[in-house]
């Protein structure tokens, strides 16, 4: 079962009762959960997917939306591969919020943390948030797009297998020795010596293009 | 004429293909009529051996059908006698029903008399045992009964006092208790918690009753309050002196339950503890508020929090920072306090799921009725004050332990001191323990959320505060400084060893860079350790962990094992960084200087050679004086990488050097003795074996040591003496060019 090749930590967060829980409940159960509580605190779930033929174990970190629980899903973000931010397309406040959470996103994740932007709820009649909206928001910030149904199942596979996908590019693409022993420095100059190194402080200015990582002012 | 021919020529070919097919198909059926032909005998002696079992057919016929006849017989006459016993059956539940008709009226008539009486007497068991009575009849039955009666209004008459009685003694029951309630009458109060069931008041009489308990425990609870409101701050207990009052109300709560279960699964029956647990959680819920409001207050905890969310803000954007630090050391006792009071409300929460699972276990049969049960307590727990105020302490606890761990680390980080003698410097053991200690802590709240949290939290503070000064100081580099190295190795040496830093900056930045790579390496085993021991002591302090909880622990866990991985590679680095400048530029002129020795001895300068300071000797020399400069100073591991790198050039640098030079017999027999010494003493000076790096240079030397060119097949091909040769046939070739006395054109005939 653990002959995965790679293993990628997802994170999804949003304000309570978008429908994270139900989200990565689909995806990983293929089922829509009836009145199951707000998660407490931050849940752990696994599923290996395959991608061209590779398999590719996918850790899905749902955390809670709820504030008070705000210190604990924090501290997930940062080795998260992918973030999935998620808010409910028939309920504007949960858009409205958004900022507040790319706000957050940026002070704990990493750089190169792939980002997500998710409408769900697309099953419902009482839409407050025009696609191109999200769309728009989502451009803004440098975040890939999509909307959701984890009732009827709709782009729920695909929003998570994308993510598989586009990680396991990155992943490739940076499959290179750390440093280069040929370029040593002697004299004292900086070099960036392994990638962890790279912000993780807080405050972090730069962007992150879905699949294609701009380079981080901290680590350039 | 034209179109005629044609027609008939088409006519011609389509009766001829007619033909052809009437052809084929006689041929097929000639062919059928051959093969049945064939079978005909044999077909003739099937048919005549059937025609044989004929007769014996026809008895076999004869006697099934009179097997039939048996068989219908026997099913007439049983199907008489079941319903014989069905009429008896339904003849013998008559007698049942009647006579049970027959004691419910008796009963009713004795119940409905002596009802009266006994609330006249106050003899509230007895009544409530005669309308108990009554309740237990099947009202229904009782309505057929009085339909088929003759004397149909006596017995409406007692069932009618009776349901009056009921009714009567269900209000006065209530309002006895209530009574007995307020004059504190403890014997009262049980007495008539015991008649509730009788009168089919359960739920009342639960409720009552738990009220009552309730309102007890809030006296208690407020007497508590009070006086850990007023402890003074001289005493021993202040500290903690909230976490001591949640304890007393749990405890409280905790005997309460235990002391009333019993007398509730006697005259209540099992099943029932959730009905009481829920009443008493709203007292509970309203008392740990209470409690944690003062311990807020008292502690001015979210002024603490508030100050800590600002610093890190402040500290991250901005590089002066205004506002005044708080010391992690004055968290300390507060974060003590937390976690003792998150630790006590979970055994509570654990206690009351425990305590409600068996009584469910034990009292409900129905496996959905027991889920349903155990669902709803998870609800009541969820939904309940008192989880907020867990999740509450949490946070809270959260937000002071990272910040304690974070400045912590940062002044370790800060006040980072070399003892004398020590390899590496005190920010590692003092960031190990602090790390260790939050970690211990977040165990003891309890919780794998706070744990899990601790953990990725220690992460983040290995791999940036921490790690950020290793860092650091090995992108410095090892700075190459003297020309005269040796002396510059051994003022380094002894300064470290003497703890005096001061003589000039490439010394300092010499010890910070090798301090730095122990320190790394250090640090690797501080993680190891530190994963083993929160495994162990998570299976001590929150065991039964699930798989789902094990794999979150397990993902925060290798979390800290990418520390070590980055760490191993700060090593690395580390590590070619000396090669570069504290390696490669000494071993380069001392290996060099094989270029000026003579290789074309005669006998008797092999024998002055051999008697004066060779060269081997010289270079053996400068590397003891270069490997024991670091060998006190690097930690072993550092050490061995460092020997590794060492051998790597020196072997190298050694073989570049010998393609460079030419030898007759005596130079080859003078080389393979010297590398034969300098390998030896390598291995000597090692731990691990250097043995495979020496390979291809002793094999250099084996080559320039052969008498003649093709003494090699000794060694070369796929015999037992044949060894496994690093060297490729045409490397091999040119090293045996080297040797002026040997023949280009033998080498060249050589078969390898
Ligand atoms: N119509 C509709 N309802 C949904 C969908 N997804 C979730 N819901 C409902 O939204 C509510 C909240 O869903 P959850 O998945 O629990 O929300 P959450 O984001 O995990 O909330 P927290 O755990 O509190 O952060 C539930 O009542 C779901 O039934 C959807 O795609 N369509
Ligand atoms: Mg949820």
């Amino acid at each position: 079962m653990d002959d995965y090749k790679f293993l990628f930590k997802v994170v999804l967060v949003g304000n309570a009762g978008v429908g994270k829980t139900c989200l990565v409940r689909r995806f990983t159960q293929g089922l829509f959960p009836p009145g199951q509580g707000a998660t407490i605190g931050v849940d752990f779930m696994i599923k290996t997917v395959e991608v061209g033929n590779e398999k590719v174990k996918l850790q899905i970190w749902d955390t809670a939306g709820q504030e008070r629980f705000r210190s604990i899903t924090q501290s997930y973000y940062r080795s998260a591969h992918a973030l999935i931010l998620v808010y409910d397309i028939s309920c504007q406040p949960t858009f409205d919020c958004l900022t507040d959470w790319l706000r957050e996103i940026e002070e704990y994740a990493s750089c190169k943390v792939l980002r997500v932007l998710v409408g769900n709820k697309i099953d419902r009649e009482d839409r407050e948030i025009p696609t191109h909206v999200g769309e728009e928001f989502a451009e803004r910030h440098n975040m890939y797009y999509l909307e959701t149904s984890a009732k009827q199942s709709d782009n729920v596979e695909r929003l998570f297998m994308q993510i598989a996908e586009d990680l396991m590019k990155q992943a490739r693409s940076r499959d290179l020795p750390r440093y280069n022993s040929n370029h040593q420095n002697i004299n004292g100059t900086t070099t960036p010596i392994s990638d962890s190194s790279c912000c993780s402080g807080k405050f972090i200015n730069a962007i992150v293009i879905f699949g294609k990582p701009t380079a981080c002012i901290h680590c350039s | 004429m034209d179109s005629n021919i044609s027609k008939y020529a088409d006519m011609q070919k389509a009766i001829q293909m007619e033909l052809e097919k009437l052809e084929t198909e006689e041929a097929t059926l000639i062919e059928g009529l051959n093969n049945m032909l064939n079978q005909k005998v044999f077909l003739e002696d099937k048919v005549k051996g059937l025609s044989k079992l004929i007769p014996s057919l026809k008895v076999i016929k004869n006697e099934a059908q009179d097997l039939v006849n048996t068989v219908n017989d026997i099913s007439d006459s049983s199907e008489k006698i079941s319903s014989k016993i069905r009429s008896l059956d339904k003849a013998r539940s008559r007698v049942d029903e009647c006579q049970l008709r027959v004691s419910d009226l008796i009963d009713l008539e004795i119940c409905s008399q002596g009802v009266q009486a006994a609330i006249l007497d106050s003899d509230y068991e007895k009544g409530a045992a005669h309308v108990h009575r009554f309740l237990s009849m099947d009202q229904s039955l009782l309505k057929r009964t009085a339909n088929d009666m003759d004397n149909v209004s006596n017995m409406l008459k007692s069932v009618r006092t009776l349901q009056d009685a009921a009714s009567q003694l269900r209000a006065i029951v209530e309002h006895k208790f209530n009574e007995a309630v307020t004059t504190e009458d403890l014997l009262s109060i049980e007495r008539f918690f015991k008649i509730f069931p009788l009168l089919g008041m359960h739920e009342e009489g639960i409720k009552e009753f738990c009220t009552y308990l309730r309102s007890k425990v809030c006296l208690v609870a407020d007497k508590n309050l009070k006086s850990a409101i007023n402890t003074p701050v001289s005493d021993k207990r202040y500290s903690v002196i909230y976490a001591d009052t949640l304890t007393l109300l749990f405890e409280g709560l905790a005997r309460v339950l235990d002391k009333h279960q019993p007398l509730i699964e006697t005259y209540y029956g099992p099943g029932r503890l959730l009905s009481a647990i829920s009443i008493l959680q709203k007292e509970c819920d309203v008392q740990t508020k209470r409690v944690l409001l003062e311990w807020a207050r008292s502690r001015q905890i979210h002024k603490k929090v508030q100050q800590i969310n600002e610093l890190s803000r402040m500290s991250s954007s901005s590089s002066f920072s205004k506002m005044e630090k708080i010391d992690p050391k004055d968290l300390d006792i507060l974060i003590g306090e937390i976690t003792l009071m998150h630790y006590r409300t979970e055994l509570y929460i654990k206690f009351i799921q425990r305590k409600v699972t068996s009584d469910a276990d034990v009292g409900i049969p129905n496996q959905d009725e027991r889920t349903k049960v155990v669902q709803s307590l998870e609800k009541l727990i969820k939904n309940s004050e008192l989880s907020q105020c867990k999740h509450e302490l949490l946070s809270h606890y959260l937000r002071l332990e990272q910040y304690y761990m974070e400045e912590s680390v940062a002044k370790a980080v800060a006040m980072d001191t070399l003892e004398p003698g020590q390899q590496t410097s005190s920010m590692v053991d003092d960031t190990f323990f602090i790390i260790r200690k939050c970690i211990r802590r977040s165990i003891s709240t309890g919780s794998l959320d706070g744990i899990c949290v601790i953990i990725n939290n220690a992460c983040r503070v290995l791999e940036s505060d921490f790690g950020e000064i290793l860092r650091q100081r090995l992108r410095q580099g090892y700075p190459s400084g003297y020309l005269d190295l040796t002396q510059a190795y051994n003022v380094l040496h002894t300064s470290i060893q003497q703890g005096r830093l001061q003589s000039g900056d490439t010394e300092q930045s010499r010890t910070a860079f090798v301090v730095a790579l122990n320190n790394a390496d250090s640090s690797t085993d501080y993680i190891d350790a530190l994963c083993e021991y929160v495994m162990k002591e998570i299976g001590q302090s929150v065991p039964n962990l699930n798989a789902n909880e094990k794999g979150k622990l397990e993902s925060c866990l290798s979390g800290l094992s990418s520390v070590t991985t980055n760490l191993k590679d700060l090593i690395e680095y580390g590590t070619q960084q000396l090669r570069s400048t504290a390696i490669k530029p000494r071993i380069n002129p001392w290996v060099d200087a094989f270029l000026n020795a003579n290789h074309h001895l005669t006998e008797d300068e092999l024998s002055a050679y051999e008697a004066g300071e060779s060269f081997v000797q010289t270079l053996i020399m400068n590397l003891e004086t270069l490997l024991s400069s670091f060998k006190d100073i690097l930690s072993s591991s550092n050490y061995d990488l460092f020997t590794q790198v060492l051998t790597a050039e020196v072997t190298n640098r050694f073989e570049k050097v010998i393609k460079k030079c030419t030898f007759n017999r005596l130079g080859g027999l003078v080389l393979d003795k010297e590398v034969r010494s300098l390998a030896g003493y390598m291995t000597a000076n090692t731990s691990w074996s250097v043995r495979d790096k020496f390979a291809r240079l002793t094999q250099m030397a084996t080559v320039l040591n052969l008498e003649q060119v093709a003494e090699i097949h000794d060694y070369w091909g796929s015999h037992d003496g044949a060894l496994t040769w690093r060297l490729t046939p045409s490397e091999l070739r040119s090293v045996l060019s080297l040797r002026t006395d040997f023949k280009v054109e033998d080498i060249r005939r050589l078969k390898l």
